[in-house]
């Protein structure tokens, strides 16, 4: 699937959708909560990525999973033929 | 080419960071360079020629963020590249190869490197298609610049100091000059709302009070035809003359009537249409502007900006930019809704109910990439079809004096009714502009890059302080509006005749519609003047204004 472009595609509308439910403006949100807390010199990118990848996971909307996965599924079917 | 702006002054690089350019310089970066691609919604990649998935050489996995060695190239997930480091002296500097951005591996964390965000961006300069690719990365044009610093000082202050000094033997308390209730002539609160803000909008002000309008020789005056511009004179002369009686700009709505014909009657209009209209005739009535160039009248000096708009294509990237002039920015509300989200879906947004709306997310809103329908495909020159487009604004010179206007009255033209929008939305005393502007929006398309181009502004400060603010309360045919002036840290209801102090609570709880800001330095140097000295009894003599009866 990574090999013909698939999946980066699937990364695209992903994104795109994301942007759209407002779930990147609340980890965003979350980000500078969590950088404000901990004070700008303290933080580090793998900081942030450990703390927000659990939060980032668990609130995305359900309707995008599955979305997600349907095209996943199609895209597979198509792929097996 | 090198970025000058205060806000995205470079952070010093760490130790590493600097360790390896003192070694290897640009070689590293120069290496990569060849291997970025970038989409056309602007994300750039490492990728090299090889087909194969990059995978961690230490795990094989491929599923974390992983991180290229710009020494040796080899490929570590997120887990490993310490791992990397310690395997081989020095190398501790690698690239997302997702994002094109710098990491250092001892300091666990993202670094910047103006060079480095260069090489990337002209990476996707070049690939893009050329022409009207929405990037101008030749130095900023400093002219122009030169030439808004200098009118914003011709509206300087040192001849109203002069004016300011006289002391007025019937202005009893101790409230700023300037301040005078105006009479409503039937309902003509839109008009002494907007009147109210307009006399306290610093370059604006100074312009009718330092003389600069000389009405004497006013050629319509002469002729006895109505000349707007002489009649704004008055009545800025009669407001700040000192008398604190209720005043009736009666001669002023006449003059607008006339040149707004259309506006003219005992109705309710929209303050917001006043305004514009008011600018509108003052533009017109002044100096004839030359064709080309920007027009030199009081109204555009002090209220106009500039707007860029940019079209992407988004099958091959090539975007097309235009830029127009503004007097003002009308804004949407943003309500927090979005598109996609199910009613099932509860964990993201409990209730709509709790989202406030701030005047940050409405400028957001303004400024977001806007996905156009597909109705609207954009012809794309590079394309040589209609193609899908995000379409995004952004403010490419800020004026001196910024009027936001609120969206609150939706018009359906099909049903043939408006309602009003009461949602509640919060407001800052100070705004910092910055993250609107041309420059910084642009930037953002490229990741994240410290690098700055197209010549910010960076003699123009983007910081604003607010002075006026025009609410409306009550329905579209029955409402009333208020203005909230904002003097010398003192916060003044203006509601038609009656003028109060209030509380700066009452204010951040009221229910904007226009909000006038003013770029800070204006604003603290007007305040600085509008001092009012208690009467002493070696003062001057009273000298009267021109026009004050």
């Amino acid at each position: 699937m990574i090999e013909s472009g698939e999946k980066e595609k699937l990364m695209e509308l992903l994104r795109e959708r994301l942007v759209e439910c407002g779930w990147k403006d609340e980890m965003k949100a979350l980000c500078r909560a969590y950088i404000k807390k901990k004070g700008t010199n303290n933080v580090t990118v793998d900081d942030l990525v450990h703390v927000i990848t659990p939060k980032g996971r668990a609130s995305i909307p359900d309707s995008i999973k599955t979305e997600l996965l349907l095209r996943i599924r199609a895209f597979l079917a198509s792929a097996a033929l | 080419m090198m970025s000058r702006n205060s806000m995205y002054t470079n952070p010093k690089p760490c130790k590493h960071l600097a360790d390896y350019k003192l070694r290897h310089g640009l070689s590293g970066y120069n290496l990569l360079q060849e291997q970025i691609r970038t989409t056309p919604s602007g994300k750039s990649s490492v990728k090299n020629h090889q087909t194969e998935i990059p995978r961690c050489c230490f795990c094989n996995g491929y599923q974390k963020r992983l991180y290229l060695c710009l020494i040796c190239s080899s490929i570590s997930c997120s887990s490993h590249t310490l791992l990397h480091s310690q395997c081989e002296n020095g190398h501790d500097i690698a690239v997302d190869i997702e994002r094109s951005e710098l990491y250092c591996v001892l300091c666990c964390d993202q670094v910047y490197d103006p060079d480095f965000d260069k090489i990337v961006m002209l990476k996707h300069l070049m690939d893009l298609p050329r022409s009207g690719n929405g990037v101008d990365v030749s130095a900023g044009r400093r002219s122009s610049k030169r030439r808004r610093l200098c009118s914003a000082l011709e509206l300087d202050l040192k001849k109203t100091k002069q004016l300011v000094s006289m002391r007025d033997l019937r202005a009893k308390s101790c409230y700023p000059l300037g301040l005078r209730g105006l009479n409503n002539l039937g309902s003509t609160c839109f008009m002494n709302s907007v009147l109210q803000a307009l006399l306290h909008a610093p370059p604006f002000r100074n312009y009718f009070l330092t003389g600069q309008r000389n009405h004497e020789v006013c050629r319509k005056r002469s002729s006895d035809r109505l000349c707007l511009l002489c009649d704004i004179y008055v009545f800025f002369s009669a407001v700040f003359s000192g008398d604190r009686t209720p005043y009736s700009p009666a001669q002023l709505l006449y003059s607008w009537w006339q040149h707004s014909a259309n506006l003219a009657s005992y109705e309710q209009q929209d303050a917001h249409e006043f305004f514009i209209s008011v600018l509108d005739g003052i533009h017109e009535n002044g100096v004839k502007a030359r064709n080309t160039g920007e027009c030199h009248c009081v109204a555009h000096r002090v209220f106009s900006g500039q707007l860029r708009s940019d079209v992407t294509c988004m099958s091959c990237g090539y975007t097309s930019t235009t830029y127009d002039p503004f007097m003002d920015i009308s804004l949407n509300l943003d309500t927090g809704n979005c598109p996609s989200t199910d009613l099932a879906n509860k964990s993201l947004k409990p209730s709509d109910n709790t989202y406030v709306s701030t005047l940050l997310g409405c400028l957001d809103l303004f400024t977001k990439p806007e996905k156009l329908g597909s109705d609207q495909k954009f012809f794309c020159e590079n394309c040589q079809e209609r193609q899908d487009s995000v379409k995004q604004m952004s403010i490419k010179r800020l004026p001196l004096v910024l009027c936001l206007h609120i969206k609150r009255f939706e018009h359906f033209p099909v049903r043939r009714m408006s309602r009003k929008i009461d949602r509640y939305m919060q407001f800052p005393f100070c705004l910092d502009m910055n993250p609107y502007l041309s420059s910084s929006v642009v930037r953002n398309r490229f990741g994240n890059r410290m690098f700055a181009f197209e010549g910010d502004e960076l003699d123009t400060s983007t910081e604003f302080e607010i002075f006026a603010v025009v609410t409306h309360s009550g329905t579209l045919d029955s409402g009333h509006y208020v203005t909230y002036l904002h003097l010398k840290d003192q916060w003044y209801k203006c509601d038609d005749a009656w003028i109060t102090a209030v509380e700066e609570e009452v204010v951040r709880a009221s229910q904007c519609y226009m909000l006038f800001y003013a770029q800070k330095m204006l604003y603290y140097k007007a305040n600085e003047d509008l001092v009012c000295q208690p009467v002493s009894p070696r003062a001057d003599p009273f000298l009267p204004i021109a026009g004050c009866c």
